[in-house]
């Protein structure tokens, strides 16, 4: 086992007493304490969202109630280490409430993740310019929901997060870090196998 | 295919294919570009002793042959109260009219609040107070971001303020 610190672990320690001030600030009442952790933190609760199947204009909507619902209980919030966990775990949480009440409103028998964004590679292929990319695309496409959705998000952060974010995602230990996972070990195999594909 | 290992160690070029993951969803799929703008205008919040009302249903429909505008019809909920509002355009083409009710109906304060031009972090506020029957009516918003909080008494009613996610009127 790797008995030194992992690459980066200063970055890390600097970010989370950057976070805990952050926090610190917003249970005083400070108006725009949290501004910078917002835009550090929206793209991946943006993905979070979207990769549960939600469109657009819900899928804002779910990362705002997310972020009222942080600050509400901004006082519970104990460690500035646990708050990317929690804001990701309370992301899904409200997605899952946006679809079950989706289901509700159409009705049963509907598949809302029909049209989830990453269903059809179509669109994709058209936005993509480079060949690289599209190749990644169309392997990404073949892999199971559960594997998307987990290398989608966990891809938002640093591998000294994989871990937790795997964990608030509700994925089995082991998912992704320390080890590569089934499902970047899929991908990979995918990748190498085709020509279109280089490593550069 | 080549076989690989799971249960490896993370290498470069598993970062490599993770970047490259997130490079396409980034270029594919990027947040809109006022999400920032509008979490952080969402929760620069002066109290927050507050119960968050989840948007539960957003329809536009056109509002037939005697009344030309659209209309949007928002429904917020929390457990403890439901606020329906309409959004109409008019009396002229650059304001909107925003009719809600509350239920259970109370006579409850009722903010809108809004990004304030000149830079105030806390927006500018209108304010009005519900009728018995739960009704609220304000005319004149101009169209934008819109947070709508209804004020209450924390003493016998739970969290002081329930507040809705902003919407774009």
């Amino acid at each position: 086992m790797n008995a030194e610190p992992a690459p980066g672990a200063d970055i890390r320690a600097q970010r989370t007493a950057r976070l805990a001030a952050c926090l610190a600030r917003a249970a005083d009442g400070e108006l725009g304490a949290l501004d910078e952790v917002v835009a550090e933190l929206n793209p991946l609760l943006w993905h979070v969202a979207r990769s549960q199947g939600l469109g657009d204009e819900d899928a804002a909507d779910v990362v705002q109630t997310t972020w009222l619902e942080l600050v509400r209980q901004v006082h519970t919030i104990r460690s500035p280490l646990a708050l990317t966990g929690w804001l990701v775990s309370a992301t899904k949480r409200e997605a899952w409430r946006v679809n079950a009440r989706r289901r509700k409103q159409i009705g049963p028998g509907v598949d809302v993740l029909a049209d989830s964004p990453d269903a059809a590679a179509g669109p994709a292929e058209q936005v993509l310019t480079n060949e690289r990319d599209r190749t990644l695309w169309r392997h990404f496409a073949q892999l199971n929901e559960r594997c998307r959705v987990l290398l989608r998000v966990v891809a938002q952060v640093g591998r000294p997060d994989y871990t937790e974010i795997a964990d608030a995602l509700d994925m089995p230990r082991g998912s992704i870090g320390p080890t590569r996972g089934r499902c970047l070990a899929k991908l990979r195999g995918l990748l190498l196998s085709d020509p279109a594909w280089s490593t550069e | 295919m080549s076989a690989i290992d799971p249960d490896a160690p993370l290498d470069e070029l598993d970062e490599r294919i993770l970047a490259q993951v997130r490079a396409v969803h980034d270029e594919f799929d990027p947040p809109p570009p006022d999400l920032n703008e509008r979490v952080c205008f969402a929760i620069s919040l002066e109290n927050l002793d507050i119960e968050v009302s989840r948007l539960y249903e957003d329809t536009r429909m056109a509002a037939g042959a005697r009344a030309p505008e659209k209309i949007r019809a928002v429904t917020f909920e929390t457990d403890s109260l439901t606020i329906m509002v309409t959004i109409t355009v008019g009396p002229s083409d650059d304001v909107l009219r925003v009719e809600g009710w509350l239920a259970p109906a109370a006579p409850l304060r009722v903010e809108l609040r809004m990004p304030d031009e000149a830079g105030d972090r806390r927006g500018r506020s209108l304010f009005v107070t519900a009728e018995d029957n739960g009704r609220f009516v304000f005319g004149g918003v101009p169209p934008g971001l819109a947070q709508l909080t209804i004020h209450r008494d924390p003493d016998t009613d739970g969290p002081g303020a329930v507040v809705t996610s902003p919407l774009m009127l």
